[in-house]
């Protein structure tokens, strides 16, 4: 057991400040994202502002959503449970809080970079160098904060919780140097096809060994202490963790599908797609039969409710996505929106909604006293819900016109007009999002700073 | 199975080694560098234009990636590795609002670019593109010489192609509409030539027509067809003036062969990949009706008459 001073000062400052980092960022990538959503139905919107037009609004959004909120979102999650796992503290809460504050400096990098034109201009790989760099070095930072955390530990056994927080950051750590090239500063890029293949292998894989790994971290965190449940099995988790990561970094080469790669690639692509089934039902067999007939338990916390909500969306993107990279499939959903809707709800619908869960989960236990309002909080899940189901079912069916259109002959230009509607249903669901950001951010502070205490509701 | 650090870091590591050797660096060492055909080096400028295009995002909506089920620009080649051997970094893209651009050099002259940049409705009122002017003409400029060398040696020919019915263009244009109209209709085969519009002038047709008109040839001919649309200032030589057509014997098959097939050298577009037969037909009445005030629809010769047609006549306001 730990020593009893250590259980009655735990403040986890570098929690508090990832989880202000990930808050802050939610709000301006959502933010970036109206924009980007307003120019596809009025595209004289902001005419002539050239460091905020679609085509830089979007690598802006795309950016900070991953790396400004997720990701902040999840770390908060993690800075706070692995110390309460190995029942020690923190390696050093100072590096700790100074990687966060570094992590604010690089992602206001990242939007003046490709704001000024800088962008590298490879999808999810855009930022420019120096803030690669940057990046790698908050890695750095973590995987050594975590690395000697676990050194110190006084609690022998590692929990799935500290599996995947450990992979995830050892192995992004390595995979974003490879995958944005960091070795050749003035393109960051290969040449020619290979470039295209290291992409994607490195762009899915921001998904795949980031966000999916950090996401169920936290879910097998919270998900058990929400409802006072042990783990359903530990087989499970094992077969999980393991199968995840063999599986998954395999299938980037899927967006590569109707391209001229090597027909082997694709085939190991599309077989691993379809083999996701493994990693993504094993481990929600697991944390579905744990909190089994535990509704009110995952209803009264409102980190567990968003966390069980993540749950059902990663479900859901990824037997979508097992199914998009059969080529009969992806012949009419490749080239548009309906993968925009795809990553929206893997990245919004389950790694973001989760970091919410992580960051409302552990904001009570931090500070002693609830979150400042569970109001504004069911009220942001709904919002956030809301918008991202909308999000789907809208950009789904605009996906659908624009692929079998286009399969049967007709035109881009003929098909722009007809999905205009749609394009305005979509942003008018991306401000629900964006409000939802807004209210979560103001919740969040509140909770931290100027928190009442037991009084508010 | 006992979770260690070791085994967890270890066993990762090793994973991801084994795989990044598998999917990454066998197709790297194994690739094929030879070009393809058509590929050629790009010119200074040319790679200049890249790099704009590069800063500004346009591969979130451009594609460059033919399929062997795509229709549309460039839709005669299907993409090959070759292709793509001088591009750092590739830029496939991966969503296709706007449309794909392996094969867009010289599908447009300069000057259709130029306006088209500084605002893209100008020359397509349809598109959904964010406008660059910006940019400023210089840097317009060079985007354009890129953008033009899309499709390498093929590009090449169709920009020959374009320059050399531009000159003849111009030459019609400054001999004045007399000249013009006579260049535009000589420029049809005969056959086409003696075709009137097979379709009768109807209300509905008309409205059809209408709707055509405005998604698709309003920015440069403008509302009253007088070709003073907002892409004039941009392009020379200027889009055609209707209103100066009558009398002139411009038959509804010329509008349709010209509309069908564009006029090379100048701003105007072939359309065949956008619009259908009724389509063309109707949107060329209603040019016929509206603007040239002379219209040769369902007139004879005509043929057996088709079942649908009308049996009163229509006479327009």
């Amino acid at each position: 057991m730990a020593s009893t001073a250590n259980e009655q000062a735990p403040s986890y400052p570098t929690a508090i400040a990832f989880c202000l980092t990930s808050t802050i960022w939610f709000a301006a990538a959502t933010s970036f994202g109206m924009i980007a959503a307003g120019y596809l139905f009025a595209p004289d919107f902001l005419a002539n502002i050239g460091w905020l037009h679609f085509g830089k609004a979007r690598p802006i959004h795309v950016n900070l959503v991953l790396f400004g909120f997720v990701t902040p979102g999840l770390l908060a999650a993690g800075f706070y449970m692995i110390p309460k796992l190995l029942r020690t503290e923190l390696f050093s809460e100072k590096l700790g809080v100074f990687t966060a504050v570094l992590w604010n400096v690089t992602m206001l990098c990242a939007i003046v970079g490709i704001g000024a034109g800088y962008s590298q201009g490879r999808e999810y790989a855009e930022l420019p160098w120096t803030v690669d760099l940057m990046i790698v070095v908050l890695f750095v930072l973590v995987i050594f904060n975590i690395l000697m955390t676990i050194r110190q530990r006084k609690e022998s056994i590692l929990y799935v919780s500290v599996w995947y927080i450990t992979a995830a950051v050892v192995l992004t750590g390595t995979t974003y140097g490879i995958g944005n090239v960091i070795w050749k500063p003035d393109t960051g890029a290969l040449l020619g096809i290979p470039d295209a293949i290291l992409l994607w292998f490195y762009g899915h894989n921001i998904f795949g060994l980031l966000l999916t790994p950090m996401g169920l971290a936290v879910a097998y965190y919270v998900l058990p202490i929400a409802t006072r449940s042990p783990l359903y099995s530990h087989t499970l988790s094992l077969i999980g963790f393991w199968s995840l990561i063999v599986v998954y970094t395999h299938i980037g080469t899927h967006h590569l599908l109707q391209v001229p790669v090597p027909t082997y690639l694709k085939v190991i692509a599309i077989v691993d797609s379809v083999a996701m089934v493994i990693p993504v039902m094993v481990v929600l067999i697991n944390l579905w039969f744990t909190v089994k007939g535990k509704w009110a338990e995952i209803h009264q916390d409102i980190g567990a409710k968003f966390v069980f909500a993540g749950t059902i969306y990663y479900f859901f993107v990824n037997i979508q996505g097992s199914m998009m990279s059969l080529p009969v499939v992806q012949r009419v959903t490749h080239f548009n929106n309906w993968v925009v809707g795809h990553a929206h709800i893997g990245v919004l619908g389950f790694a973001g909604v989760t970091a919410l869960g992580g960051i409302y989960f552990l904001l009570p236990r931090i500070t002693g006293k609830p979150i400042y309002s569970r109001f504004l909080a069911d009220l942001q899940y709904w919002l956030v819900l809301i918008g991202i189901t909308g999000f789907a079912i809208v950009l789904t069916i605009v996906g659908l016109i624009q692929g079998q259109a286009w399969i049967n002959g007709e035109t881009i230009y003929r098909v722009l007009p007809q999905i205009q509607p749609y394009y305005i249903a979509r942003a008018s669901l991306g401000i629900t999002i964006m409000l939802g950001a807004y209210i979560g951010a103001y919740n969040i502070i509140r909770s931290i700073f100027f928190n009442p205490g037991a009084t508010a509701k | 199975m006992k979770m260690t650090l070791t085994a967890i870091v270890a066993g990762a590591l090793s994973i991801l080694a084994l795989i990044i050797f598998i999917m990454v660096f066998l197709p790297y060492a194994q690739q094929d560098t030879t070009p393809s055909n058509i590929w050629r080096d790009r010119t200074q400028v040319e790679a200049a234009g890249r790099k704009i295009y590069i800063a500004n995002g346009c591969v979130y909506c451009h594609s460059q990636s033919i399929r062997a089920i795509d229709w549309g620009f460039g839709g005669e080649r299907i993409a090959q590795a070759g292709d793509y051997v001088g591009d750092e970094p590739i830029l496939l893209g991966s969503a296709r609002t706007g449309v794909d651009l392996s094969q867009e050099g010289g599908e447009h002259p300069d000057d259709w670019h130029v306006a088209h940049f500084v605002n893209p409705r100008y020359t397509r009122p349809s598109s959904i593109m964010p406008p660059f002017k910006w940019l400023g003409i210089k840097e317009i400029l060079t985007l354009t010489q890129y953008v033009q060398s899309l499709g390498f040696k093929q590009a090449d020919i169709r920009m020959k192609r374009q320059r050399h019915w531009k000159r003849q263009a111009i030459e019609a244009y400054e001999a004045g509409p007399d000249v013009n109209a006579r260049w535009l209709a000589e420029q049809v085969p005969e056959g086409w030539r003696n075709i009137p519009n097979p379709y009768p002038t109807t209300p509905a047709g008309l409205q059809r027509g209408h709707k055509i008109y405005q998604e698709f040839c309003l920015g440069c001919h403008g509302p009253i067809g007088d070709g003073m649309g907002p892409a004039q200032p941009w392009i020379y030589p200027p889009p055609l003036n209707f209103t100066i057509l009558k009398g002139r014997e411009i038959s509804g098959g010329i509008i349709y062969y010209q509309l069908m097939n564009g006029i090379t050298g100048t701003a105007m577009p072939y359309f065949k990949r956008e619009l259908e037969s009724q389509k063309i037909w109707e949107v060329g009445d209603y040019v016929a009706v509206y603007f040239i005030n002379q219209s040769d629809a369902n007139t004879d010769p005509r043929g057996i008459d088709a079942a649908w047609e009308p049996y009163l006549e229509f006479e327009p306001e």
